[in-house]
Parts: C-alpha cells; sequence; structure tokens
C-alpha cells in the first residue's frame, strides 16, 4: 500500500543536520604566521576565493571560531599563545596544519622552532608544502568539512586518549 | 626629479682614514680598506670615543647595522673573543665605515651606543640575546628576539644549532603540556 | 546628572594597559604591542618582538653558501626575489665574481617585479586596515598575475630560490616579454584605480594625514631604510647610492617626499611602483641572448639537466655540492658587508667567511628590524586606531623583523 505523502519531506536525524550546516559554515581563526600566510591569504581572496565553501568569516576570534589553521612556523614563544588560542575555541572544533614547518618545523630544525604542532594539539588536515598552493589549502579545508559532516573531530580522539591516560 | 644622488668614490671621497688615524694615533690595533669601506679595529675602551668622532667630526650619523661575531674558533687569531661590529654612513658623502671593537671573553662588556645613534636600542639587546654581550649604560638591557627564561645564548660558537634541549624542555609551556 | 563629557575626561584620568597581539587582525602576522591608555589615547607603547624568530643566522652558518638561498626566501616572504638576488650578490661580492649581463639584466627584472608585488599587496593591506576591503582585492587580482609569471620562471609562486652563486637557477621561459609587457599594463590601470580612489577620500586623507609623523632627524638617527625613509625626506636608495645589477643604466628618479605621515607612505610607495613599472619595460629592452651563469664550472651549479645528461656536470655538481678543503665554493677568508635595496629598504648580508664552504658568521640587516623600533616613539599621543594606519604605512614583516 502506498502512502501517500502530504508534501515533500526528508527525513533525517537532528545531529546529521547539524553537521551538514557545521560543515557548511565553518568560520576559521586564521593563525597566520609567516610565508604560508601569505598563500592562506591568497586562497581567500580574488582568484581562489574560499568563500564558495562557506569559510570566508575571518574574525580573528577565537571564541566565535571552529578552525584553527595554523600557517607558519611557531617558534617556542609563540606556543604558548597558540595554546591558548586553541583553548578558547569552543567544542567541536577542527585544526588544519598549513605548511611544512607547522606539520614538523620543515627546513628549519633549529634551536628556536617547535618541531610541529601535533606535539602539542590535535590536527585534523596536514598540508604538505612549503608554502602548499591555495588549491591544497582547499584541499585541506574539503577534508575537513567531510569530517565535521561525518559528526568527527579530532578533538573527540585526543580528549578520550588523554582520559585513558 | 632625476638620479640626484650620491654614489661613494673612495678615490675623492672624504678623508676619513687619514683624519681618525691623526686623532686616534697609538689607539687603533688597525685600519685598513675594505672594498668600499673603511674599516678600523680598537678595542672596546676606545670604541665609544671613536664612535663619537666619527658621527660628531666626520658626519657619519647613520647606524647602519650593529651586530657581533664571535672569533672563538676563527682560523685566524683575533685580538678577543667577540667583535662587536658597527657600520656607519655618512649620508652627505655615502661613505661606509665599519669599526670593530673588540671584547674580552671573560664577563663581556661593552659601553652602549644609544646616546649617539638611537637606532642602536634594539641592536644591541639582540647582541646582548645572541652573545651575552652586556652593554653598559643602555636604558632596557633585556633579552628580545628569544623568550624571556632562555638559558643560552644561542650565536655563540659551541652552541649546537638543535639547542641545547630547549625545544623538548621550555618551562613557558611545559605548564600546557604537563 | 550624567554628561558623557566628563565621563569621557574621568575615563582619560585612569591609564589602562592594553595588550594587543600577537594574533590580532591589525598586528600583521606575529607582532605585539603593549599600549598604555588613557582613554582612547596612547600614552605609552612597547612592542615586544621575536614571536616568529627562526634562527636563520645560525643556520646560515651551518648550511653553505647555496643552501642558505632557500632560507633568503622565507625572510620576507612578500618578495622573496628581492631576498634571493640580494643574497646572492653579496656572495658573488665575497667571491669576487661577476654574472654575465644577460643574468645580471634577467635579475634586474625580476627584483623590480617582485618590489612590484611587495609594494602593491602593502598598499592594498594598508587601506585594508583602514576599512576599504575592495582594494585589496583588486592588489590581490594583480599580484596573481605576478605569481602567475614567478612560477612559470621559477618553478613555484612564493618561495622562489631562483637565484645560484654566481647566476641563476633556469633562463627565462618562452613568452616572458610578452607577458610582463601586458602585467605591466594592467599594473598600471589598477594604480590609476588605487591613486583615484584614495587621494581625495576625505576619510582615508582623515586617518593617514598627519599621522604617525617622523622627522627626518628621528628617520637618521634610527637608521630607517627604504620607503619609510623616503616618505620623511631623507634621500637613500641602494639602487642610485651603490649601484648594482644594471641600474646605472636604467632611467629612473628616487621619489621623496617631507611630510613623513602614513599619507607620504602611502604615496611614495605608489610613486616607487610607477618607477618600477617604467624599469621592467626599459629593462626589458636590454635583454639579449647570452649566458646567464658565470662561466667558472668549478663554483658554479651546473643545471639540473645537464647534470642527469652530462658526465663532466655532474662531476661538478659533486664538487660543488661536497663539503671538505678540495671542494666546492671556498672563498677567501674575509669579511663583508652588502646591501641592497629590498621593497622596504636596505637588506644588507655581513659575511664573515673562514675559508670553508659555508659562513663563520651570517648576519641579516633586515630594514623591517630597524623600521619597526621607532614605533614606541611616535605612537604616543596618538589615537588607538592610528596604531592600524601607522603599521599599515610601515609594511613590518614578522619574518625579517624576527629572523
Amino acid at each position: 500500500m502506498a502512502v501517500e505523502k502530504p508534501f515533500d519531506i526528508t527525513t533525517t536525524t537532528l545531529e546529521s543536520a547539524i553537521n551538514w550546516a557545521r560543515s557548511n559554515s565553518m568560520w576559521p581563526m586564521p593563525f597566520g604566521v609567516a610565508c604560508c600566510a601569505i598563500e592562506m591569504m591568497a586562497a581567500l581572496m580574488s582568484k581562489y576565493d574560499a568563500s564558495r565553501f562557506g569559510s570566508e568569516v575571518l574574525k580573528f576570534s577565537p571564541r566565535q571560531s571552529d578552525l584553527l589553521i595554523v600557517s607558519g612556523r611557531i617558534s617556542l614563544k609563540m606556543m604558548p599563545v597558540l595554546m591558548r588560542i586553541w583553548e578558547q575555541m569552543p567544542e567541536p572544533k577542527w585544526c588544519i596544519s598549513m605548511g611544512a614547518c607547522a606539520s614538523s618545523g620543515g627546513v628549519f630544525d633549529t634551536y628556536a622552532l617547535i618541531q610541529g604542532i601535533d606535539q602539542f594539539l590535535p590536527v585534523d588536515a596536514y598540508i604538505p608544502g612549503c608554502p602548499p598552493r591555495p588549491e591544497a589549502f582547499i584541499e585541506a579545508l574539503m577534508v575537513v568539512q567531510e569530517k565535521a559532516r561525518e559528526g568527527k573531530a579530532s578533538t573527540q580522539a585526543y580528549t578520550e586518549k588523554a582520559q585513558q591516560v | 626629479m632625476g638620479n640626484a644622488l650620491i654614489v661613494f668614490d673612495p678615490t675623492t671621497g672624504p678623508p676619513i682614514a687619514q683624519r681618525v688615524q691623526a686623532q686616534f694615533e697609538g689607539r687603533l690595533l688597525r685600519g685598513y680598506q675594505e672594498g668600499l669601506q673603511q674599516g678600523f679595529d680598537v678595542t672596546a675602551e676606545v670604541a665609544p670615543s671613536l664612535l663619537a668622532f666619527l658621527r660628531n667630526d666626520l658626519g657619519c650619523t647613520c647606524l647602519v647595522d650593529l651586530t657581533a661575531v664571535d672569533y672563538a674558533k676563527y682560523p685566524e687569531a683575533q685580538p678577543a673573543r667577540f667583535g662587536v661590529i658597527y657600520i656607519l654612513l655618512c649620508p652627505e658623502t655615502g661613505a661606509r665605515v665599519k669599526v670593530r671593537a673588540f671584547v674580552a671573553d671573560s664577563a663581556p662588556r661593552l659601553a652602549t651606543a644609544v646616546p649617539l645613534f638611537a637606532g642602536a636600542d634594539w641592536a644591541e639587546r639582540e647582541v646582548f640575546d645572541f652573545f651575552g654581550i652586556v652593554f653598559e649604560g643602555h636604558p632596557n638591557l633585556k633579552r628580545i628576539l628569544l623568550p624571556d627564561g632562555y638559558r643560552d645564548h644561542p650565536l655563540r660558537k659551541g652552541y649546537p644549532l638543535r639547542g641545547k634541549g630547549e625545544r623538548a624542555d621550555f618551562e613557558v609551556y611545559r605548564a600546557f603540556t604537563g | 546628572m550624567y554628561s558623557y563629557d566628563t565621563e569621557v575626561s574621568e575615563l582619560a584620568e585612569n591609564v589602562v594597559s592594553v595588550n594587543v597581539g600577537p594574533s590580532h587582525p591589525a598586528m600583521h602576522g606575529t607582532l605585539r604591542v603593549k599600549l598604555q591608555l588613557a582613554g582612547e589615547k596612547v600614552l605609552a607603547c612597547e612592542q615586544e618582538i621575536g614571536f616568529l624568530h627562526t634562527g636563520f643566522e645560525k643556520l646560515g652558518e651551518h648550511h653553505s653558501f647555496n643552501q642558505f638561498i632557500t632560507v633568503t626566501d622565507r625572510m620576507n616572504y612578500l618578495s622573496p626575489l628581492n631576498n634571493n638576488i640580494g643574497y646572492a650578490l653579496a656572495v658573488e661580492e665575497l667571491l669576487g665574481i661577476e654574472v654575465p649581463r644577460r643574468g645580471q639584466v634577467i635579475r634586474t627584472i625580476l627584483a623590480e617585479m617582485s618590489r612590484i608585488a611587495d609594494h602593491i599587496f602593502c598598499v592594498g593591506l594598508m587601506t585594508m586596515d583602514l576599512g576599504a576591503f575592495s582594494s585589496v582585492l583588486w592588489t590581490m587580482i594583480e599580484r596573481e598575475k605576478l605569481y602567475d609569471i614567478f612560477e612559470a620562471t621559477t618553478g613555484t609562486r612564493l618561495t622562489t630560490s631562483y637565484t645560484r652563486v654566481g647566476g641563476l637557477a633556469f633562463d627565462l621561459p618562452e613568452g616572458f616579454e610578452a607577458r610582463t609587457r601586458q602585467i605591466m599594463d594592467t599594473c598600471e590601470q589598477t594604480l590609476g584605480q588605487l591613486r583615484d580612489s584614495f587621494v581625495n577620500n576625505k576619510i582615508f586623507l582623515d586617518r593617514t594625514q598627519g599621522v604617525g609623523v617622523i622627522t627626518k632627524d628621528q628617520a637618521l638617527s634610527f637608521g630607517l631604510s627604504g620607503p619609510v625613509a623616503r616618505a620623511s625626506g631623507v634621500p637613500l636608495d641602494q639602487r642610485a647610492y651603490r649601484p648594482y645589477l644594471v641600474y646605472p643604466e636604467l632611467d629612473f628618479s628616487v621619489p621623496l617626499h617631507e611630510e613623513g605621515d602614513c599619507l607620504a607612505r602611502y604615496l611614495i610607495r605608489i610613486d616607487e611602483l610607477e618607477q618600477s613599472i617604467a624599469m621592467v619595460r626599459q629593462a626589458l629592452k636590454l635583454l639579449e641572448p647570452g649566458p646567464i651563469n658565470h662561466e667558472s664550472a668549478k663554483r658554479i651549479l651546473p643545471s639540473k639537466d645537464l647534470v642527469y645528461r652530462d658526465m663532466e656536470s655532474l662531476i661538478h655538481h659533486f664538487k660543488v655540492v661536497m663539503p671538505g678543503q678540495d671542494h666546492g665554493i671556498h672563498p677567501p677568508k674575509a669579511e663583508l658587508y652588502s646591501s641592497t635595496e629590498a621593497p622596504n629598504g636596505e637588506l644588507g648580508f655581513f659575511l664573515v667567511s673562514d675559508g670553508s664552504h659555508s659562513a663563520y658568521r651570517m648576519r641579516v640587516r633586515s630594514p623591517s628590524f630597524y623600521n619597526y623600533q621607532l614605533l614606541s616613539h611616535i605612537l604616543p599621543g596618538h589615537m588607538v586606531s592610528d596604531l592600524v594606519a601607522i603599521l599599515g604605512s610601515m609594511n613590518v614583516i614578522a619574518g625579517e623583523l624576527d629572523r
């Protein structure tokens, strides 16, 4: 027996609707430090235009953001600042480590630089390159969107692991 | 407009070398020509008066750069371990002068150049930060590029490129990582 | 009874400390300023730098002379080509070699194009900081065109590493001249747009005219250089003061302004952009076929393509790359300070060589370090919002500030 639909409806869970909305309106907190910041700006501006992905609201305010983009090399002096910003962001939150320096220290294996921010905070997407091209940045944005759509955030795994320890 | 600017020619330029030699006779370690630059080596005690003479009497009013070199492993013997290097410019003639003031290894000290050249402020702090040379009379001598609480002076020879474990064990962020 | 004026004057009696940065939209990158405020007026200001300290100078003592070129890219990351060229010239001066004519002309063209990319973005960012967002989008369009041509020439958009000690990595690509001419034309249009939109704009003038005045004496005693110094009437320009490459053959002038305020620093960049466009056009006419690298094969890295095909070149490659007394680049035991005009001012390299394949001491005299120092001396007496205008007009790049 066919069920007559009174009007077009789609059934879903509240959670996946929220995740869908989240994934298409990421609010990034750009932590632009060095060369990668210039390519990040290029990705956000005229030619590459990240606002096509719903991510154009750059407000430099961690309390209103859900995506931290660390682009550039992080020094010993800067790391506490970065940690403070990460802690200020509300959950759920995601983190992109842009470029070789943020991901691993890159070519700068020196006394002053952190050799990879993932020693201190969870990273959802690493972008290789020195600096990465804007296309690579957009790819990483899509990876994070995908994670958000599935309701995954690396903070969960991170928190769980921390609780086990 | 047009290119109405000065190009320095050492053959016709001001007689900086002769003036300094005459004024500081017996007190210079060495005077030499280095490319287009005139160079003078002095001890730390003579440096302030030489800088003042160059600035006030010879018109070298612009401090282009101030830095230091650790000669501890240099193949040729130098008068002392540290050389503090001043590069001065005379804006009227375009002449450049290099002054090397040698500072001894034990408790390195030198008089500040801030009263003469305001731009020496940060540069001296940087030399203090990286080499541990103390500039006496400096208005605000503290670390500038490295974080407070850093224990060593990384541009000294013998300090390893990757540090002495500061990256893994630095008190400021140890608090965050536990 | 409530009165707005008394409330404001009461506020002015209380001194408030405010921290701005290092992560703040107006603090280009990683700058941090501690302000003492009375109401909105700045009483005192102290800069805190070093948040991007990477240890370039220590790295310079461990890298060979050719390896360090990659590090120079990451100093002023708005115009890496100028750093590459300045560094290569310093090492060549130490070695006592000179690049052949075509190499010099190519370096001059790319140095000026890189200056255009830097200045035009700086002008765009300054106006963006003052609230005009669309201008930065216009300048970004031009910058993207320049990126395209840098990519075609050097293989990458931003960190170019294009020079080698004694030459260049590759020759120019096909169609370089025609494309460059085309880009210069569109740049000129954008420049006109920028000039028209802001020079007579009341809001822009109010925010910049008479704000952040640097006097000529201050500029000299603090060792300022580049557009910031020239906006205060100091006629220092290395391209004319200490001619290098093919600059003596080009017909250009050094723009000067006397006012020393933010507007003058804005205008001087626009004027310099005009000059640079003219210089690129002139230098393109000087391009003639010929070698780009110095002929001494024992010192210059051969092209990669030859290394793979030619036995001799492979040997030379090993000779240059391997450390040790019998190989590679060995400059004489000497000290040398060499400087060029980077977009922000005098970029100097102080090299001490002990005769080995890497420098004994590598000092980078960066223009931003000396320019930024002045901020705490000119800011007191201004409003908080003027901080944004002054910083935008100074174009402080943290990469070369902290090194």
